[in-house]
């Protein structure tokens, strides 16, 4: 897959993020970069496997239905949070 | 002519008392951002482990609606960017999820008991909730990371009415396995309907366009109603091609339409992969086996009350719809009461009630084993019939709840015994001679004067069944 101004300003959208005009041009060679070396991944065999794949063996734990909570750690989080008030977090108007 | 075609996707949102991937309680209505913790807010580090009995309410509904449990499924990270989603991606089942290839039955004015089939349902984590004010918005994540089953149906509906049937009965089934409270106002059972339409005999579909969040039976019903009008209009107009495209659209309650979300350009693109932090969730079999042990269904009860109580099928429709009035027919069973006396004293005259009164019947103020007392003694002929509607209009006023006593203090017990009818009707023959000549001369319809003036003497006492035989016995 080749990196241009096209996939860059998609990436862009998806992720949130701005590049600056300035730094288009290295971040597009960066991301070529990157996917060069993916590429190195497809000299392997995986015809036989499913997308979810994985080494790691066996099945994602389970816990029992317990409720319980420390009051104290949303309060701390709402403390460092950018904006909050009242317990809530704050952020900037979302128009629906 | 068209053809409308209708598939929905339901949210239920799973009654656990904690979160899908962390022990927060799910308690609904508490103090904003109460029930959080590192893992449903997103922090860096935190890791989700899976709840067992979100899994076990899953497998539950796929033995309900007679579907494919897959032992194996796979949680994924569907992405996309809003407040209400901490992550900045949902958990979700994309690959393969815990059930599939189900079904559930509905019934059709046109075309009798229909099967609508069942795509999948698979679990995932809910949002949490944006409050707009101003120019800022306000962020309570205590429902973030909630287990939701997401509920997909083939698109199999062809009307409005299908559509909301299918909805009632997948409600009514929710309901009776206990995975979820299924309260629309709430939010525990949400909505969204996709439908599209068709030149009738036309085997491909036309282009789905998806409704979302439609909160009570009776919106979906004015969506679809209105969506449908809009694409055959676009349709005659020439301008389907352009007015109707594959898009998420809202239902604005206070006009009546469909409006839409975002432009045809800016098409969601979630990134669906496999959540590292997730293995695969694979199911035990005694986890299959617990999962099994399901309470019985309304279609099952349907046919057990049609052939084993020999009551009507429509009645049993209506019985069975609501599990909380299916339990208190059944309780007015057990309790003695005959299966089809009950029913109409259900249905008719404590239903009708209720619903005067606005009371639901899981709170109504008289229960099963007395509103059954009650039954058995219409049908062993203390009472009458009009003597039991004065003793529910009583009980509805008041606290007492003996029947026995009850029939005392309002004097309704009924006479039945042979000498005492006999000594009236006597009474009324010989007051009424003429009448009697005439009757035995020909005239028939003279016997329904005999009964009302019988019954006027008793007061209204006497038994009309045993009045009615002694009067025929009497005049022969």
């Amino acid at each position: 897959m080749h990196i241009d101004e096209e996939i860059l300003k998609k990436l862009e959208k998806l992720s949130h993020l701005r590049i600056d005009e300035s730094k288009k041009e290295e971040v597009i060679g960066q991301l070529s970069e990157i996917l060069e070396y993916v590429e190195n991944l497809k000299e392997l065999d995986t015809e036989h496997l499913d997308s979810f794949f994985s080494t790691l063996p066996g099945n994602t734990p389970v816990r029992e239905d317990i409720p319980s909570n420390d009051p104290s750690i949303p309060k701390e989080i709402l403390e460092n949070a950018p904006q909050s008030e009242d317990d809530f977090f704050i952020v900037p108007a979302i128009i629906e | 002519m068209f053809e409308t075609v209708i598939g929905l996707e339901v949210h239920v949102q799973l009654n656990t008392k904690s979160k899908i991937f962390c022990s927060c309680p799910t308690s609904f209505a508490e103090h904003q951002n109460k029930n959080t913790c590192p893992t449903c807010l997103g922090l860096p580090g935190a890791l989700p482990v899976l709840n067992k009995e979100a899994v076990k309410k899953a497998m539950s509904f796929g033995y309900a609606v007679n579907a494919t449990i897959n032992k194996r499924s796979i949680f994924n990270r569907k992405s996309y960017f809003y407040p209400d989603s901490p992550k900045a991606y949902q958990i979700s089942q994309f690959d393969i999820p815990i059930v599939e290839n189900g079904e559930l039955y509905i019934e059709t004015p046109k075309h009798g008991t229909k099967r609508v089939g069942i795509t999948r349902a698979h679990l995932e984590a809910d949002a949490g909730k944006n409050i707009h004010d101003g120019a800022v918005s306000k962020v309570d994540l205590n429902r973030a990371d909630t287990p939701l089953l997401e509920i997909v149906s083939e698109p199999d509906m062809r009307s409005s009415d299908e559509a909301v049937e299918y909805l009632k009965k997948l409600h009514s089934i929710v309901r009776y396995l206990d995975i979820s409270d299924a309260n629309m106002q709430e939010g525990s059972f949400r909505c969204d309907v996709n439908v599209s339409i068709r030149p009738k005999g036309s085997e491909e579909f036309g282009t789905r366009v998806e409704i979302k969040n439609i909160n009570s039976f009776r919106f979906v019903k004015q969506a679809i109603e209105y969506e449908v009008e809009r694409q055959i209009e676009a349709w005659e107009d020439g301008v389907y091609e352009d007015e109707v495209w594959q898009e998420t659209r809202l239902f604005d309650v206070n006009k009546g339409i469909t409006k839409s979300m975002r432009g045809k350009e800016d098409s969601a693109d979630y990134r669906y992969f496999p959540d590292p932090d997730l293995r695969p969730v694979i199911v035990t079999d005694d986890m299959l086996e617990e999962a099994k042990h399901i309470p019985e269904l309304p279609d099952e009860k349907v046919e057990r009350y049609v052939n084993k109580l020999g009551i009507k099928r429509d009645d049993a429709l209506v019985i069975t719809a609501f599990k909380e009035m299916a339990y208190y027919f059944e309780d007015m069973i057990a309790g003695g009461a005959k299966a089809k006396t009950a029913v109409t004293w259900l249905t008719s005259e404590l239903l009708g009630r209720l619903k005067k009164a606005g009371i639901d019947i899981q709170n109504s103020p008289i229960d099963a084993t007395t509103l059954g007392k009650l039954t058995m003694r219409v049908d062993d002929g203390t009472i009458s019939g009009k003597g039991g509607k004065e003793i529910l209009d009583y009980m509805m006023e008041n606290d007492a709840r003996d029947i026995d006593t009850i029939i005392e203090e309002l004097g309704l017990k009924q006479v039945s015994d042979d000498g005492a009818i006999l000594a009236i009707i006597d009474e009324v023959l010989s007051a009424n001679s003429d009448k009697v000549e005439e009757y035995k001369s020909g005239k028939d319809k003279l016997f329904g004067f005999f009964v009302g003036q019988v019954m006027k003497a008793s007061k209204g006492s006497a038994n009309p069944a045993k009045v009615n035989q002694l009067l025929k016995e009497r005049l022969s």
